[in-house]
């Protein structure tokens, strides 16, 4: 409903970025908060600004609503620059952590209060209003206070409230955050799913990997003001790109080693190919370990704890490399675990799938 | 939606309604002139006029004034007047009197407050607040009722026998002070209260866990919590109390002279406008003393209030 | 533990002195109250306990007494006024403090609150020398505009703390509704601000009502408010007529209790 026949995301074919934000940076006083942060955004994507707090992701969020200037650098939607546009103004919609939603209104009225601000015609607002809340499945709720929603409702009732402005982009800040664990889970995917067939280029903010991991088309990670990496969820997961990202995303084995004409050498005795030389850090996942006999390598050390994670079972591993290594095994019926204080070896499954970066 | 209609959607504003948001939004300065110049020609510039009356030898004709000089003699014959001494002596004594006793009846009313339940709570506010809607002269008034040569505490006394005359208790020093206590109760309870609603209740619970007795939790833990709140409500009361004009006027039978009774008659009866400003402002200076004494005694006594470093 | 330990007399003891201490204190904030509403319906011509019988008389006295109920529509209109002019000011202040991003809210702030923090006598002899050098005259209005001087701190505290309390991003989600900043004023911040400034209304309208301290200076020789006038009646009469009028004013007292407890609840008077 939101995007009829003249809908931006059902007519317009280009491959021109909605959103495309160059060399943005934000100081607060002598804090740089952002540095040099360029990403841009195609139509009906979804990209997530993935970090721990304070690394400038709500900050890079809120000068693109307008909220804060950036001081440098440009943010453009649909090739214009919005600098100049006041908040008011920009083809934007904001999904607020604590939704915002105006307490003394009704469900109605907050839905349709952007349409009341622009001065709508009142019978074509209601329609829209109508067809919003039918959209987030709240038709019938018009006339509850937002207190009188359950949080899940509420965040229904923000996403409507933007809706109606047929933004170009939505901005979710931690929309996730004012929910119980166990709604979180299913919350995501329906959001995800709504989104998506809503053809809404979006931006999602989070500290959360799980959440970045399932509402993504592509993750954009931070760390102190600056974009690390930008690539799809396997893509981040799998390679990334700096030993901060691997740190950050899913649970990494580092140790340092040694680079010699293209080659690292493994603690199990394999090698791998790298450009680097020189001290290097080397990143292996646990599902890419395996234990084995202490016989059986050169890789030893002594299994100090074990926990079931799901199908998986995580043996903490204090090694002669690389101090405390995680390791992940399938769990296997009817078999019984390594127990703890035994002597092992570990070994690397595949040697590609390790990473090696820079040693600092 | 077309390129042109999104273009319009992120025009820049108009200027007309850049300038109204500028005014009306209440990011600049401008939503509070009106009371800042209010403020000015109101309060700022006549605490001016009455410090320079003070400080100098007038001479009036018809209302006006005809000339102006500066003089420290109001000022020298203030402070060598036994009389002020006397006056402010007595204002000060029994500001100090009535804060005590405030803290002495409020504290408990306060730690009723903290250990008490919902409904307790309820009706502690209603007759703490309650009060302060009321007019002063209203609540002074009770007391001309309850302490006169027929009021309750007399006729309650000669009922059972006790006395035989009618106590004399108006008009003495001793009814001032009953009335101050009784009417400068809430200032001082309220601040504690909100004080002790801040602290978590799990401390107290904490304190005795760990084998404090009740009284000894009062006495480690929610008395020093709450020193903040007696400081705020200590400073109120003096304030009050010390700058009072009613209950001296009404319960002392008017010639208990205090501060505030002394300048009315300066002021309203003898006409003397410099004699009027000095009392004006030692009444003012010396009330800011006691208050950086009241406010430096509480800091002393909240140095864990403060940053890590102390 | 707990079950083990036995609870000592003296801790007892102490704690039952604290408390009976604090029912004291309770009941001597009410009694003085209580008493003067039970002399008002005394028939006898003079004060005087316990009262010896019930009427109404000294009720409808105070309505027939032509001096009294002037003063009290004269303290009407000053009450009214100073709540008005309070709201005006007050409110638009509140929100330059808060919501101002100049440099001095914080010196804004406190120069509202010294008007407050001076004695009210030294403000009213203030402003009636100021007065009578440049020509003004105590009048109702002289006393209405010290009196709003002197309360204006109150109203701008109240609102104050419960602007401080709104969720910023209500402004924001305005703003990003397509909300200019007065209409996200109109619709969002003024609506939620209502209670806050309903009960520094009833704050001020009592001030401006009872008020002695600065309107003895300033109040006009032909419009006395109520409070002078009650001084004086204090003073020279021993009529239960005072009593009702005391009765009359504990009323009105009783209303803006509930006006305050429905507005922003009593636990919030503090801030």
């Amino acid at each position: 409903m939101m995007h009829g026949p003249t809908g931006p995301s059902t007519k317009v074919v280009s491959t021109a970025p909605v959103l495309s934000i160059g060399a943005v940076s934000k100081s607060f006083g002598s804090v740089r908060v952002l540095e040099d942060c360029s990403l841009e955004i195609a139509e009906g994507e979804i990209v997530t600004l993935l970090g721990p707090s304070g690394c400038g992701k709500t900050t890079l969020l809120r000068c693109i609503a307008g909220f804060w200037d950036a001081d440098g650098g440009s943010i453009s939607i649909d090739g214009q620059e919005v600098a100049p546009v006041p908040v008011n103004r920009r083809p934007v919609g904001v999904v607020f952590q604590s939704y915002a939603l105006f307490p003394h209104m009704t469900v109605a009225q907050n839905v349709g209060y952007a349409l009341r601000m622009s001065g709508a015609p009142k019978l074509k607002a209601d329609e829209t209003v109508a067809s919003a809340l039918a959209t987030v499945s709240l038709t019938g709720f018009e006339d509850r206070y937002p207190a009188q929603l359950s949080g899940g409702q509420q965040q229904r009732v923000a996403i409507a409230r933007v809706l109606v402005m047929e933004p170009r982009v939505l901005l979710l800040d931690e929309p996730f955050n004012a929910l119980d664990a166990k709604l979180r889970g299913s919350m995501q995917v329906e959001l995800r799913q709504l989104i998506k067939t809503l053809g809404l280029t979006s931006i999602f903010v989070t500290h959360d990997q799980e959440e970045a991991l399932t509402m993504s088309d592509r993750i954009a990670v931070m760390r102190a003001g600056r974009i690390e990496q930008v690539a799809s969820p396997d893509e981040i997961f799998d390679r990334p790109a700096t030993a901060y990202v691997a740190d950050f995303i899913g649970v990494s084995n580092f140790w340092d080693a040694e680079a010699q004409g293209g080659q690292v050498a493994l603690p199990d005795g394999k090698t791998i190919e790298t450009d680097l030389s020189g001290p290097v850090r080397v990143m292996a996942r646990p599902h890419n370990l395996r234990l084995a006999p202490p016989g059986d390598g050169s890789w030893t050390g002594k299994v100090t704890f074990h926990r079931n994670v799901g199908p998986l079972i995580e043996y903490h591993v204090e090694s002669s490399v690389g101090g405390a290594i995680r390791v992940a095994a399938m769990r296997q019926e009817r078999a019984r675990p390594i127990a703890d204080r035994a002597e092992v070896s570990i070994t690397v499954i595949d040697p590609a799938n390790c990473a090696v970066y820079s040693g600092e | 939606m077309t390129d042109a209609a999104l273009c319009a959607q992120i025009a820049p504003p108009r200027i007309g309604e850049r300038l109204a948001d500028a005014l009306l939004s209440g990011r600049g300065i401008w939503p509070a002139v009106p009371a800042i110049i209010v403020l000015m020609v109101v309060a700022v510039v006549p605490f001016a006029i009455l410090l320079s009356l003070g400080f100098s030898d007038i001479e009036i004709s018809r209302g006006d004034i005809v000339s102006q000089t500066f003089s420290l003699t109001h000022l020298t014959n203030a402070l060598t007047d036994p009389l002020y001494w006397i006056t402010f002596q007595r204002s000060l004594n029994l500001a100090l009197t009535t804060t005590a006793l405030c803290v002495l009846f409020g504290y408990p009313v306060a730690y009723l407050f903290l250990v008490g339940g919902k409904w307790t709570k309820r009706l502690i506010l209603i007759l703490t607040i309650a009060p302060l809607l009321t007019s002063g002269i209203v609540r002074t008034y009770a007391w001309l009722v309850i302490l006169g040569g027929r009021g309750v505490v007399n006729q309650t006394l000669m009922g059972m026998g006790l006395i035989d005359q009618p106590l004399r208790i108006m008009n003495t020093h001793w009814a001032v002070l009953i009335g101050m206590v009784q009417i400068h109760l809430p200032v001082m309870i309220l601040p504690l209260i909100a004080v002790m609603s801040r602290n978590d209740s799990q401390i107290m619970e904490a304190a005795e866990n760990l084998g404090a007795s009740r009284l000894g939790t009062l006495r480690t833990v929610i008395l020093p919590l709450s020193v903040p709140g007696i400081g705020t409500g200590a400073a109120l009361v003096f304030t009050l109390s010390y700058t009072t004009f009613v209950v001296p006027q009404l319960l002392g039978g008017g010639n208990y002279l205090n501060a505030a009774t002394m300048i009315y008659e300066q002021v309203v009866f003898s006409l003397e406008w410099s004699k009027g400003s000095v009392s004006s402002l030692l009444l003012m200076v010396s009330c800011l003393i006691v208050l950086v004494c009241i406010a430096l005694a509480t800091n002393h006594f909240t140095r864990w209030t403060k940053g890590r470093e102390a | 533990m707990k079950v083990l330990r036995k609870t000592s007399l003296g801790d007892a003891l102490g704690i039952g002195l604290i408390l009976a201490v604090a029912i004291f204190s309770l009941l001597l904030l009410v009694a003085p109250s209580i008493i003067v509403v039970i002399i008002s319906f005394d028939t006898r011509a003079f004060v005087s306990f316990p009262p010896e019988g019930f009427t109404l008389k000294w009720y409808s006295e105070v309505f027939k007494q032509g001096e009294l109920v002037e003063a009290m529509l004269n303290s009407l209109q000053v009450g009214i006024t100073v709540t008005i002019l309070c709201i005006v000011l007050g409110v638009p202040t509140a929100l330059a403090c808060v919501r101002g991003r100049f440099r001095g809210t914080t010196a804004l702030s406190v120069f509202v609150l010294v008007p407050h923090m001076v004695p009210g006598i030294v403000l009213g002899v203030a402003v009636l020398f100021a007065g009578a050098l440049v020509g003004v005259s105590p009048s109702i209005w002289l006393q209405s505009i010290s009196i709003t001087v002197f309360i204006l701190a109150v109203m701008v505290r109240t609102v104050q703390s419960r602007l401080m309390r709104l969720d910023a991003a209500l402004d924001e989600a305005a703003a990003n509704l397509r909300a200019t900043s007065f209409q996200s004023l109109r619709t969002v911040t003024f609506p939620l601000l209502m209670p806050a400034i309903l009960a520094g209304a009833v704050f001020t309208f009592v001030e401006g009502f009872d008020n002695l301290s600065v309107a003895i200076f300033t109040h006009g020789f032909r419009d006395r408010p109520l409070p002078v006038e009650l001084l004086s009646l204090v003073q020279f009469t021993s009529s239960p007529l005072v009593a009702a009028v005391s009765g009359v004013q504990i009323v009105l007292a009783i209303v803006a209790l509930i006006l305050v407890s429905m507005s922003i609840g009593l636990d919030k008077v503090n801030e």
